[in-house]
């Protein structure tokens, strides 16, 4: 029998939690030297954690488990995900109590760290140091503006349009080609199909895998990840609209500093300048984990209907061209378009690799706000039909197996249908024929059995 | 994708009483103010540092008024916001700022006010809870319209309190506790000294945690281990189990706590004695028991 897998594959934006347990122990235990990335694990681990944590932040030696931990059998699932997502990323370890009780202790630096952080003392985080005024200070909404214009440009970059593209430079590129969401055809960068599911997702998203990708090449480039990191979770927990300072970073947070400014994902007014403002990119790298369904940065555009119309207010070549890539489109005016979700637009798309849920959830990340309103966003006859249409193109379902044939007699067959029925390995049969075809893992069963009834008949 | 995304706010109302706290000084217990704000200020930063998303409210119940601590109008931010010079989460930090800062307000108002007077006019020895809650309910409310589409706001509140109950305050206090159980807001109460009947209701009514602590100093532990994790949360956890509740009414004629009074059987308002004429729904009440008791004796 053929053999198929399904020859796209589907991006994954993994989350921090994961991300972080790829990481090996030495590498999480550098980590937690800092109070910010402490600060983010912290945020990031299950709600229950998060609570056993607080528990016995302040006790200094090893607390019996039955103490932290409540034995409700209700929830005694929830509970061991809860501990076992802190052993994971190394936060407690387990030790026995004087008694020979089980019992929990958390790491030392992470608790150290931790409530560095929330009570104060210890060293002062990296560029906290009270700066003279700004000149040219600038507020909330010129840096949104930047933040986003900086970020479409990799965005435009990545569709191949000629809009404002000159921004982007080596680092971006490689960034792009090393994480597979371009390929270098013919000399040229062009977008691939994991590409234009990285288009759809929300913008926040986008810079966390975008980030992910680049943190994988950052030991190529001979800086030190736990630097980068442990700088970067520093850059989420700043205020918005504030501006900090470049003294006492080292030579490498310098270098990151100037590929985050490329991205985006700070300001700074010119290369040697001794301050620089945090973007909402980098304000929302941690909280845009947290899955919202609401794209912060700008406010929505789209309107769905319940007759597949949609419309979208937007000037934007960049969004119509992405919506283009799974809507049919109808009419276009100076600020808005409209355009039809029918099934060939989507099933396009669906060839091309994009999910229905990415459709999904990009008409839902960026409704409008009189969408909003209504509950659920993205109306059901379209979010149902968009799933069927995908559905219709995997109606097939492959599987690897082994087919037996020409058997002699009808009893033969039967003897070996049978047998391949009990044990569970009978994919299909035909009697008339004296088919049947067993899954591949059953085949040396089968195989073994009608070898011993050969030999015993014979 | 459709489930809504929760935002907590904890709503603190910290008693800051200076008559109680003061006879607390006095009695040199060691619980003082300053332990009491500074376990207070761990709570609040972290029930912030849970998530991002977290909000915080603190509300001083004094003696003839309420104030907001955290956050403060507006107007009063635009101050150059300090960093912080330590390791320190800058938020966490101006929290802890604020804090202190507004409570030394607070006691330099007072001793302003005592100073200018000749004779120190006697001061009431209870805090206005009950103000301080509706304070909180009317935050909460304005914070609830101000949510964006598609986020909801759950919110609890947590009463730290020393001082004893004053019944005075009992209708007060009673109305905006129901009110609170309307808009399915959890009261929480820490009570530092002697058991308080009215948060003991409050607490029972809207399914929030009453706790005397029985270890002043151990406070803090008090506090993260009992009132951090959130309504939604609790059942996973071990919690101290729900304390017998004392449910007597105050009177409305003499504001007393009693047992056993008189109601009204058209407003339900309760007396300690019996009144012919009752004062609130003004309705007349004619003495007959007895008397056809006497009648019915006759007879037989």
């Amino acid at each position: 029998m053929a053999s198929n897998t399904s020859s796209m594959k589907k991006i994954v934006c993994k989350d921090l939690h994961s991300y972080l347990r790829t990481l090996p122990p030495t590498v999480l235990d550098r980590l937690y030297c800092h109070p910010a990335t402490c600060l983010a694990v912290f945020r990031d681990i299950p709600e229950l954690s998060r609570h056993y944590v607080m528990r016995i932040l302040y006790v200094e030696q090893a607390v019996a488990q039955a103490v932290v931990q409540h034995s409700n059998n209700k929830y005694f699932r929830e509970q061991f995900e809860a501990a076992a997502a802190l052993v994971e990323l190394r936060v407690w370890y387990e030790q026995p109590l004087p008694g020979g009780m089980p019992g929990w202790l958390l790491n030392h630096v992470f608790r150290t760290n931790l409530v560095t952080a929330l009570l104060g003392g210890g060293t002062s985080w990296i560029g906290s140091k009270d700066l003279t005024p700004d000149k040219y200070a600038k507020d909330i909404l010129f840096l949104d503006k930047y933040a986003l214009e900086r970020w479409e440009c990799v965005l435009h970059f990545m569709v191949g349009s000629n809009e404002g593209t000159d921004g982007v430079n080596k680092d971006i590129t490689d960034v792009l080609l090393h994480s597979g969401l371009m390929r270098v055809d013919d000399g040229e960068p062009s977008i691939t199909a994991e590409g234009f599911q990285f288009l759809l997702m929300d913008t926040s998203s986008q810079v966390w895998f975008f980030l992910l990708q680049y943190l994988d090449t950052v030991q190529s480039r001979g800086m030190d990840l736990v630097e980068c990191l442990a700088f970067l979770f520093q850059l989420s927990f700043s205020t918005l609209g504030k501006d900090y300072c470049t003294q006492g970073m080292s030579e490498n947070q310098l270098r990151f500093l100037q590929h985050l400014r490329e991205f985006g994902l700070v300001y700074q007014r010119k290369r040697k300048s001794h301050r620089y403002y945090p973007t909402r990119l980098a304000v929302n790298i941690v909280s845009g984990l947290s899955k919202s369904n609401i794209d912060t940065h700008r406010p929505g555009f789209i309107v769905v209907e319940t007759n597949y119309r949609v419309y979208a207010y937007t000037d934007s070549p960049l969004q119509v061209a992405l919506l283009a890539l799974f809507c049919e489109m109808l009419y276009r005016f100076p600020n808005m378009v409209a355009a039809n979700l029918s099934r060939s637009s989507v099933r396009e798309a669906l060839a091309r690799g994009i999910t229905a849920d990415q459709i999904l959830h990009f008409l839902q990340s960026h409704a409008h706000p009189e969408m909003l309103k209504k509950s659920p966003v993205v109306p059901p006859t379209i979010r149902d039909q968009v799933k069927l249409w995908e559905l219709e193109r995997d109606r097939f379902k492959f599987n690897d197996g082994v087919m037996y044939n020409q058997f002699l007699s009808q009893a033969d067959f039967e003897l070996l249908r049978n047998y391949a029925k009990d044990i569970g390995v009978l994919v299909w049969e035909m009697p008339e024929k004296r088919v049947l075809i067993v899954t591949k893992s059953g085949h040396d069963d089968v195989k073994k059995f009608w070898k011993r009834q050969k030999s015993s008949s014979s | 994708m459709e489930d809504k995304q929760n935002n907590s706010l904890l709503i603190i109302i910290l008693d800051t009483n200076p008559v109680w706290w003061g006879r607390k000084q006095l009695a040199n217990d060691q619980l003082t103010l300053s332990h009491c704000v500074d376990c207070v200020t761990v709570l609040a930063d972290s029930h912030l540092m849970l998530t991002h998303k977290n909000k915080l409210a603190v509300i001083a119940a004094h003696t003839d008024h309420s104030v907001f601590l955290y956050p403060r109008p507006q107007s009063e931010k635009s101050m150059a916001v300090k960093l912080p010079d330590d390791g320190q989460y800058e938020v966490f930090s101006q929290v802890e700022g604020q804090l202190r800062s507004q409570i030394q307000r607070l006691i330099a108002a007072d001793k302003v006010k005592i100073d200018d007077m000749y004779e120190v006019a006697e001061q009431p020895s209870d805090s206005l809870v009950a103000g301080a809650i509706s304070m909180a309910l009317c935050y909460t409310h304005r914070l609830e319209k101000e949510c964006p589409i598609g986020e909801t706001l759950s919110t609890r509140i947590l009463i730290i309190k020393g001082s004893n109950d004053c019944p005075s305050q009992y209708m007060n206090f009673m109305n905006a506790v129901f009110t609170a159980q309307k808009l399915n807001i959890v009261i929480d109460a820490c009570v530092l000294d002697s058991d308080s009947g009215l948060l003991q209701q409050a607490c029972d009514i809207t399914n929030g945690i009453y706790l005397k602590i029985p270890q002043p100093l151990g406070l803090l532990q008090y506090l993260t281990w009992v009132f951090l994790p959130d309504p939604n949360t609790r059942s996973k956890m071990a919690l101290p189990p729900r304390a017998q509740v004392d449910y007597r009414a105050a009177c409305f004629c003499h504001r007393h706590l009693i047992d056993i009074g008189y109601v009204c059987s058209v407003c339900l308002s309760i007396y300690c004695t019996f009144s012919p004429i009752c004062s609130t729904c003004q309705t007349t009440f004619k003495i007959v028991g007895p008397q056809k008791l006497m009648k019915k004796k006759k007879k037989l």
